[in-house]
């Protein structure tokens, strides 16, 4: 009986570990991955809205550095995919991408060339189309041969300066947000809040992880892989401005913060998580190719197409070990369909 | 201490007990019943495609406005049982393969017959956007030179259906035969379908647009080819089909793809995908049923095809039911709370999607709904995109809550020594 009884208050005692860890890893994520991202994200945006009012000129080297920033910002917190990005369509108004269907072009070509006063406002402009909003459509005016000289130049900049200052709304506001009230639902978890219990949080922290993995594998790398035969390198993200190999760099580092977060400290998982990182992003360094344009031949397709491999191990590893050692699921992602 | 043991044991029996009974009889019982109302959904669709099949065939023997508007309605009838289907395709392989043959979407529909000059022509994604293959007996696709004299099916299935790789040339299925009834819906935001003339499938003098015989062989080899497709389906779910073979052969698998189908269907395809993104694109376009404005019945019935999967009962279009021990059964024995909660979500979505069909109906279209700036069409929709998201989250907790959170997922293969390559 004697023995009984100890096994039941271990078994307690082992269960409220387990909460506070999971209690105390959620804090960490959320003060020392999230927050900063966001943060940044805020403050690189308004250093663009400002530089925009001041040089807007595709060619200006200010307005393309601070756009840089920005954008860097943004994909480094582009897994956060939840609650306040996903207030009133923020991340989608950012980022609208991939556009298969060629929306963005068509739609910023029809504002220039019917002079949409819409422009004129930026509370208006939020009215517009996500394709015309954010950095893929400011990648348009600054960066495309065609649609950085269409129309009037005048009404360009009006344009580039509506969609900088709307940038860094969106991203004020998500600032915000998370500061104001979702950093503290998510640590503090109640069954009135938005996440019921520790695990739920977790979920949601485990789910931004293995979506984003996904994004980049499946989107940022298989895009312009294409098929054997069918290599397609007008897919690869921002090509315009030669960021794809960057973003998939920055994806994965930021990534990688978050999965060491949510493994157990100093556990042989955490290493092998940081391993098959630390692999990846080495094969990233040593690729020189900017936007992937090497897919496009046989002899050098194989680099890309390792390095996609290098993300779906980490990606096997997160789903088949981290998950179960989490107790989580990966659950449903807008990724899901086709 | 024997009194504390037995109390300990009359506590825990009954729990014990019922526990056991109640999910090992549920499991395959489950399964059964979801895979019965697999069958009938098959079916139903199969029997609404062939009534479509008739009336293409009146159409083409005897070409008259009334003709095309029947061949029309029994189109629309058609998608009633099918877009309930549609909650079976994320969790089984077996639909999901196949699915893109009879439901592919968005299509570039230039590749199929004539458009407007507003349309454009090939796109930086898609060469062959605007191919008009009603007009071209002959054509080169990705070096090669076709023979389109004669338009097959097999043609339309095994070399025009996603063409040069693009999935938006949709050669085949529903939509394809949408277009070739309606043609392109050019009311922008206003009100109004596709406006195709029945004398795009006259003979002699009175056909317009040209080409009308090729037009109606394309139309016939769609729609046959819908017809067999769909047989081809309905017949995996009958009692010894592949379908329900692969459901059964591990019941935590048959049940996790119940709730994948589910969840799957309601946040990144139908919440996403086809509303939400739709409605922030603001284009008429992006919509699912978008030559027919039916889209407001393609997103209700998707819908209800969620919740009566869960509910474990179907009406079929002959008003019969299929019903059987449902996963609600299940839930509720685990947690009653939660199949509340689930029922009570699934709910609120039908009441939000009713509400936007109901609207559609009385006069205020799914595409007007989707104009820039317009309020009470966001309103509209985004109430069924709430109610998609909400119910997901639901559906989560109950993968949860029944443990199927621990399914085995295939090994990896990553190459021998790939860092060689780097050096």
């Amino acid at each position: 009986m004697k023995q009984i009884i100890f096994a039941l208050v271990y078994l307690a005692s082992a269960t409220l570990a387990f909460g506070q860890g999971e209690k105390e890893r959620t804090q960490a994520i959320v003060n020392e991955h999230i927050l900063p991202r966001f943060e940044m994200l805020a403050d690189k945006s308004a250093d663009l809205a400002q530089v925009a009012q001041r040089d807007c000129a595709a060619r200006s080297e200010p307005l393309r550095d601070a756009y840089a920033n920005a954008f860097d910002a943004w994909i480094a917190a582009s897994h956060l995919r939840f609650g306040p990005t996903e207030i009133d369509d923020r991340a989608y108004a950012l980022a609208f991408w991939p556009d298969s269907r060629g929306y963005t072009p068509k739609t910023l070509k029809t504002l220039i060339r019917t002079k949409d006063p819409i422009v004129q406002k930026v509370e208006d402009y939020a009215e517009v189309s996500i394709s015309a909003r954010g950095f893929y459509a400011l990648e348009f005016l600054i960066y495309d041969p065609v649609l950085s000289v269409e129309g009037e130049d005048q009404y360009r900049c009006d344009l580039v300066q509506t969609i900088a200052e709307d940038i860094s709304f969106l991203a004020e506001n998500i600032y915000m947000d998370w500061k104001s009230e979702y950093a503290r639902s998510m640590i503090m978890p109640s069954l009135a809040g938005r996440y019921i219990s520790e695990e739920e949080a977790v979920q949601e922290l485990f789910k931004a992880l293995s979506t984003g993995l996904q994004f980049t594998s499946d989107m940022r790398l298989g895009r312009p892989l294409g098929t054997f035969d069918r290599p397609r390198p007008r897919r690869a993200e921002a090509w315009r401005s030669g960021r794809s190999l960057h973003h998939v760099t920055i994806s994965l580092s930021a990534l990688r913060d978050i999965a060491l977060k949510l493994a157990p400290l100093g556990s042989p998982l955490e290493r092998r998580v940081g391993l098959a990182f630390d692999r990846a992003l080495s094969q990233l360094a040593k690729l020189d190719d900017p936007v992937f344009a090497s897919v496009a031949k046989v002899q050098t397709r194989i680099k890309v197409e390792i390095i996609q491999q290098s993300v779906d191990s980490i990606r096997e590893i997160v789903r088949d070990e981290l998950g179960p050692e989490l107790g989580v699921i990966a659950g449903f992602n807008a990724m899901d369909g086709d | 201490m024997k009194s504390v043991r037995l109390i300990a044991k009359a506590m825990v029996l009954p729990f014990a007990i019922s526990a056991t009974s109640a999910l090992a009889v549920d499991k395959s019982a489950v399964l059964d019943t979801y895979a019965n109302i697999a069958a009938a959904k098959y079916q139903d669709s199969l029997i609404a495609a062939q009534s479509l099949q008739a009336s293409v065939n009146a159409l083409l023997v005897d070409p008259s406005a009334e003709a095309l508007q029947a061949a029309k309605e029994a189109w629309l009838k058609s998608r009633i049982p099918y877009q309930q289907t549609e909650v079976y395709r994320f969790g089984n392989a077996i639909v999901d393969d196949w699915e893109g043959k009879v439901n592919a979407w968005p299509l570039d529909e230039g590749l199929i017959d004539y458009v407007d000059t507003s349309y454009g022509g090939p796109s930086d994604e898609n060469e062959y956007a605007a191919l008009n293959v009603v007009a071209s007996p002959k054509f080169t696709l990705s070096g090669s030179e076709i023979d389109a004299s004669s338009i097959t099916p097999t043609l339309l299935a095994e070399t025009l259906h996603e063409a040069d790789g693009v999935e938006s040339n949709v050669a085949t299925g529903y939509h394809a035969v949408e277009f070739l009834l309606w043609g392109q819906d050019l009311n922008g935001h206003g009100n109004g379908a596709g406006a195709r003339p029945w004398t795009d499938f006259a003979a002699g003098n009175a056909c317009t647009n040209d080409n009308c015989d090729r037009r109606g062989e394309y139309l016939k080899a769609a729609t046959d080819l819908l017809v067999s497709d769909l047989e081809w389906m309905a017949a995996q779910w009958t009692e010894g089909g592949a379908g329900r073979a692969d459901l059964m052969a591990d019941q935590d698998a048959g049940l996790s793809a119940i709730l994948t189908g589910m969840g799957s269907l309601s946040y990144g395809e139908q919440a996403g995908e086809r509303m939400r993104l739709g409605l922030m694109l603001n284009d008429p376009e992006e919509e699912h049923d978008c030559f027919s404005d039916n889209t407001h019945n393609s997103h209700y019935f998707d819908g209800l095809g969620v919740q009566n999967v869960y509910l474990g009962s179907y009406v079929r279009i002959d008003g019969t039911v299929v019903s059987g021990p449902s996963l609600a059964d299940m839930v509720a024995a685990e947690d009653a709370s939660l199949d509340a909660e689930m029922r009570g979500k699934l709910s609120a979505t039908m009441m939000a999607l009713g509400l936007i069909k109901t609207t559609a109906e009385a006069g205020f279209s799914y595409d007007q709904m989707l104009e820039r700036g317009n309020a009470a069409g966001e309103t509209l929709v985004m109430g069924g995109v709430n109610g998609l998201v909400d119910q997901t989250r639901s559906i989560e907790r109950i993968v949860a809550a029944l443990d199927l959170d621990e399914i085995e997922f295939e090994g990896s293969d990553s190459l021998d020594d790939p860092e060689a390559v780097f050096q």
